[in-house]
């Protein structure tokens, strides 16, 4: 316990000193959403929700995509280590195997939960959302649900790649396809059907139901609760995998 | 306090270790003396528990490290080759990590960081980001790391690679003073003179195989080889290096340990047409007892 508190302690010490990569990421969805918000408002409208502005699509579908891009850091994170030739060091210290996996994990757990409630704070401010009696302490387990998901299939991919770069390139293809399919670029009604037959196995999905259930049909916790266990009975499938798939004396490539 | 016997590792079809046996003692400094791909840094990864042995016996104080490797993590604590640290952080975060890791507590660990800095020089340093240290500074630190949890046996892996003469005096001593305190030390190195430094009992491997060991003296008594250097004006065909027993050190430069007189060198030199640019006898010293075991030379590398 006390090698994953100080992994933990660690990882948030790394992070702090770099905090324009989380900056960068939280800036670039606030422009991103005003652009596709009067779209977004008419996609919507064609759904039958006649007074939606749609901030309520573009403010957490934006928030979903660029999630994944910084829960994507978590894999980042535990390559750096072997760029830094800390690895062996951490692998000769007392913590295991699954310490040093879950200590990874925590603090991009909490910072992208973090990341998603100020993005929708802030943009929802600036866009005009409305919770219209939705409860935010649902949107506040939609958004932990999607963490926990995100950075366990992140963790899982890592475990499996071995270079830094196909992490990264799984980190923005994922993004991407994940938000498309998912529903959180343009509602679900307006993909094709074989998107919309695709999207339950994207976290976005899930992520974006639980969302709509808080900002379109005015829910609480009841309400989120089907979407948040999908999220999290995930979270724990991908992790259980990522623990088996892990292997702390694998050797993994850093940037060359 | 460390015993390794008859230690086996292959990797594929590469055998790294063939039966490798070692003992330290507490407050004691052994050098493992090997060229690259002898075995040392696959032995210090066995003890540390960062590789598996295919067969044989670890033990750490009593602890067996084959059979229960987290148990043995507190009391061993290793530097390896290649320098692992935390650029972004300070030297003081850098080590209180490492002890925060092996489970100190706060007050516990900021002295100690603090202590450790100073044991290697750079207590003036401990505010420093180590990304803005200078690459022996970042050894001392990474070197440091591995003394924070006061491990009972010290694994040094090559700690002076690339560092100044200034940073392997500091380390030489901060090792000298850590085995004086009771730890026990096992030191790989290519600098024949920081083993002397160090006074350390020697152990030379090859090829996987421990081949003798014991101190300085008693190496060169049982090994009393000194024999000739020689420097030619064009080098020697791979036959005449063979008849004549000698080893190239550097280009143009042999060192001949075989029982050949100087006039049967001089003769065939000359029967074959080489030119000498000068030969001196050697006194019996390290570098002659690790040719006259390993029948090479162990060269300098760098990092």
């Amino acid at each position: 316990m006390n090698a994953l508190v100080a992994v933990v302690k660690q990882q948030l010490r790394i992070i702090r000193r770099d905090p324009w990569f989380l900056f960068i990421m939280f800036v670039m969805p606030l422009v991103v959403m005003p652009l596709f918000k009067r779209t977004m408002g008419l996609s919507l409208q064609a759904s039958g929700y006649d007074s939606a502005s749609g901030a309520e699509q573009v403010v957490p579908g934006q928030a979903v995509m660029f999630g994944f891009f910084v829960g994507g850091s978590a894999g980042f994170c535990l390559f750096r280590e072997h760029g830094w030739q800390t690895w062996d060091r951490l692998r000769a210290s007392s913590a295991s195997s699954r310490a040093l996996l879950i200590g990874f994990m925590i603090p991009w757990v909490v910072i992208l939960t973090v990341f998603q409630a100020a993005l929708l704070t802030v943009g929802g401010v600036a866009l005009g959302l409305r919770l219209n009696g939705g409860s935010p302490l649902a949107d506040l387990a939609v958004m932990f649900g999607y963490s926990c998901c995100v950075v366990s299939l992140i963790m899982l991919i890592s475990s499996t790649l071995r270079t830094v770069n196909q992490v990264n390139a799984f980190q923005n293809v994922g993004a991407m396809a994940f938000a498309g399919l998912g529903g959180a670029l343009v509602p679900l009604s307006q993909l094709p059907g074989w998107a919309r037959a695709v999207g339950p196995f994207t976290p976005a999905y899930w992520a974006m139901q639980g969302h709509n259930n808080v900002f379109l049909e005015a829910g609480g916790l009841g309400d989120v609760a089907r979407p948040v266990s999908v999220l999290l009975i995930s979270a724990m499938v991908l992790m259980a995998l990522a623990t088996v798939r892990f292997r702390v004396d694998e050797t993994k490539q850093f940037f060359a | 306090m460390l015993s390794v016997r008859d230690v086996y590792k292959s990797y594929g079809d590469i055998t790294a270790l063939r039966g490798a046996s070692l003992d330290v003692a507490a407050g004691s400094i052994v050098s493992l003396l090997g060229r690259n791909g002898a075995g040392k840094s696959t032995l210090l990864s066995i003890i540390a528990g960062l590789s598996k042995a295919d067969s044989g016996s670890v033990t750490v104080d009593g602890v067996d490290v084959l059979a229960n490797p987290r148990a043995a993590t507190g009391l061993v604590g290793i530097a390896p080759q290649r320098t692992g640290i935390y650029p972004p952080l300070s030297v003081r975060e850098n080590l209180e990590f490492f002890g925060e890791l092996s489970g100190m507590k706060r007050t516990d660990r900021v002295a100690r960081a603090t202590a450790v800095a100073e044991q290697v020089g750079l207590g003036a340093l401990l505010d420093r980001k180590a990304m803005k240290l200078s690459g022996g500074e970042a050894r001392r630190l990474h070197t440091g790391c591995a003394l924070m949890h006061r491990p009972k046996v010290l694994m040094l892996d090559e700690p002076t690679v690339g560092a100044d003469v200034t940073t392997r005096v500091q380390l030489i001593d901060a090792v000298r003073r850590l085995a004086a305190d009771g730890a026990a030390v096992v030191y790989t190195t290519h600098y024949l003179p920081e083993v002397e430094a160090l006074d350390a009992s020697i152990v030379i491997i090859d090829d996987g195989r421990v081949l003798t060991s014991g101190s300085r003296s008693e190496l060169i008594d049982a090994h009393r080889v000194g024999g000739l250097e020689l420097f030619t004006l064009t080098p020697l065909t791979a036959e005449l290096t063979s008849a004549i027993g000698a080893v190239e050190s550097t280009p143009l430069k042999y060192r001949v340990t075989a029982q050949t007189s100087l006039p049967e060198v001089v003769a065939r030199l000359a029967a074959a047409g080489i030119g000498i640019e000068s030969v001196q006898a050697r006194k019996p010293d390290l570098e002659s007892v690790f040719l006259a075991v390993t029948g090479s030379a162990l060269v300098e590398e760098s990092e």
